[in-house]
């Protein structure tokens, strides 16, 4: 195929989103580890019980200056507009793939922006209870209890917003994949899901 | 023969929460009972626990206060404070014997997420296994008397074991055994319950008409219990007058962590789902 592909991540987006993507799993895991006594052998990844939770608030800060970065870099693309509204009004025709009732999408659908700011403000919570129950000594038992139950319940909307992340940007959705691997998207993906963003790169 | 270490509760394993009640139970149940009253003072059983349990030696420094020690530590787990009280025209000390109470219901136990790390035996006592602690320190934030303490060297947390060592043996604790006053008392829960009574009332005939018993029931009731001759001023001994071994964050915590392994396994599932009713959405097909 000799259609030219088209830029759609940049060598650094690409390693600020990885290392955000990678820390979080690790995190999760050791995370659920601590949460649940049948999932306590996932510190094993780090090397068991003590180095992961040494290890988990220095992934933690990592994951940090990540979310820092993906912020800054994405942060404009991110704000809704009146299609993207639209957009999240035909929701279910988007889940059932029929795509001629769905709003067409600029370079990320309402969704995606959505997931973008619910993960900026878990990172927030995160990072905010995460750095509580680094320093115990600081901080009262009730500071420190809330902030387990905060810091869990992020965990949660994470978890769950990763679960569909992964699944749209890897299986369900072939192609999507490659673009923040290589950077590059076909043009047919980028008309299919993207179709304003495709717009845009065509007339430059 | 019962055995004297059956054990009740492992930490972060399901008799966290449904005790284990094994044939080897139905042994003694311990407790120690601190007769405040009778305290001169002599600090005799903080230094029978260091040397019993070999706790290396903090240097001092005079704060002001009759008081060896500011706080606890990892290697200070008895610690006599002398609170310094108006009662009346006249001043008195509110003497506490600072150091794990041994709850029936061990909040340090419950919050605690290593598996094996904290234990509790049916016996009452309730022993931290440092090989198998995380230094996550939860159990700190967990234990509503501020008990445990973290250390900076070995990344774990250690507190009064009862001198289980001793008590295996048939022994009393350290500082029991090393108490000239007899002001701490050891034996059957039952008999120190029966002895506290008495005690109390001796303390109202001496004047002391709030004199009272502590032994919160928040926790299920301790394993060190006190007699307290104000049992009105609790706080002014630094007593918390409502210990409870389940905060309520730590509720919603469990609460939540139930719902959310559904939850999680709820999400892979639909997703699983999804992908089986519509599939993959490739650009090729609809172009
Ligand atoms: C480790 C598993 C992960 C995979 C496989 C993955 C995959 C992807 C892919 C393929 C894209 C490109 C989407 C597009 O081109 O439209 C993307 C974008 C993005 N990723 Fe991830 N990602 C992962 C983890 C994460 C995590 C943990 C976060 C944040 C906490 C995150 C935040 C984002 C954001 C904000 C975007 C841009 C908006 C969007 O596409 O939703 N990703 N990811
Ligand atoms: S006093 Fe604190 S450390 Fe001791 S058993 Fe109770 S909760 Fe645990
Ligand atoms: S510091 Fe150790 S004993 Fe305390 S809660 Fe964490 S793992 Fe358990």
């Amino acid at each position: 195929m000799a259609t030219p592909l088209l830029h759609r991540f940049s060598f650094f987006e690409r390693i600020v989103h990885w290392v955000v993507g990678v820390t979080f799993v690790v995190l999760l895991a050791t995370g659920l580890a601590f949460a649940y006594p049948a999932l306590f052998w996932l510190t094993t990844v780090l090397g068991g019980g003590a180095a992961a939770r040494a290890l988990h608030p220095q992934i933690g800060s990592l994951f940090g200056v990540g979310m820092l970065c993906m912020f800054g870099l994405w942060v404009r693309d991110m704000f809704l507009d009146g299609q993207d509204r639209a957009w999240l009004g035909a929701i279910k025709h988007y889940v059932t793939h029929d795509r001629d009732k769905v709003p067409p999408a600029g370079k990320y659908n309402a969704g995606q922006k959505l997931f973008f700011w619910v993960q900026s403000l878990l990172g927030i919570v995160f990072i905010v209870t995460g750095g509580l129950l680094w320093f115990p000594e600081l901080f009262g038992a009730a500071w420190l209890n809330t902030a387990r139950l905060l810091h869990y319940a992020a965990t949660l909307g994470g978890g769950l917003f990763l679960i569909v992340h992964v699944y749209l940007g890897t299986i369900a959705y072939p192609g999507t994949a490659r673009g923040m691997i290589e950077g590059k998207v076909t043009p047919a993906w980028a008309k299919l899901h993207h179709p304003r963003w495709s717009g845009d790169r065509v007339d430059r | 023969m019962p055995d004297t270490l059956a054990i009740k509760r492992i930490s972060a394993t399901p008799s966290a929460l449904i005790p284990l009640n094994s044939l080897r139970s139905g042994g003694p149940v311990y407790s120690k009972l601190v007769d405040i009253s009778k305290c001169i003072g002599c600090k005799g059983c903080e230094v029978a626990c260091k040397e019993w349990n070999d706790l290396k030696v903090e240097q001092t420094t005079n704060f002001g206060s009759f008081q060896s020690h500011k706080d606890l530590s990892s290697n200070t787990w008895l610690l006599m404070r002398f609170n310094e009280v108006e009662v009346g025209d006249d001043l008195s000390w509110m003497i506490k014997k600072d150091a794990c109470l041994h709850c029936e219901e061990p909040g340090c136990l419950f919050s605690c997420p290593a598996p094996g790390a904290i234990v509790q035996y049916q016996n009452g006592i309730v022993d931290f296994n440092q090989d198998h602690c995380i230094g996550c320190q939860y159990c700190v934030s967990g234990c509503p008397f501020d008990i445990p303490r973290f250390d900076k060297e070995t990344k774990t947390v250690a507190k009064c074991n009862m001198c289980i060592d001793r008590v295996e043996a048939g022994l009393e604790p350290a500082c029991v055994k090393t108490c000239p006053t007899n002001a701490i008392e050891w034996g059957i829960k039952e008999d120190m319950l029966a002895l506290a009574d008495k005690k109390l009332d001796r303390l109202r005939e001496r004047g002391y008409e709030h004199a009272a018993i502590y032994n919160p029931g928040g926790v299920g009731g301790t394993h060190m219990m006190y007699v307290v001759p104000h049992g009105d001023r609790l706080e002014d001994y630094s007593l918390p007058a409502h210990p409870t071994a389940s905060p309520g964050q730590l509720r919603g915590l469990n609460v939540l962590q139930r719902v959310g392994s559904y939850l999680l396994g709820f999400g892979v599932i639909s997703a699983f789902v999804h992908f089986l009713a519509v599939g993959p959405e490739s650009p090729e097909e609809s172009a």
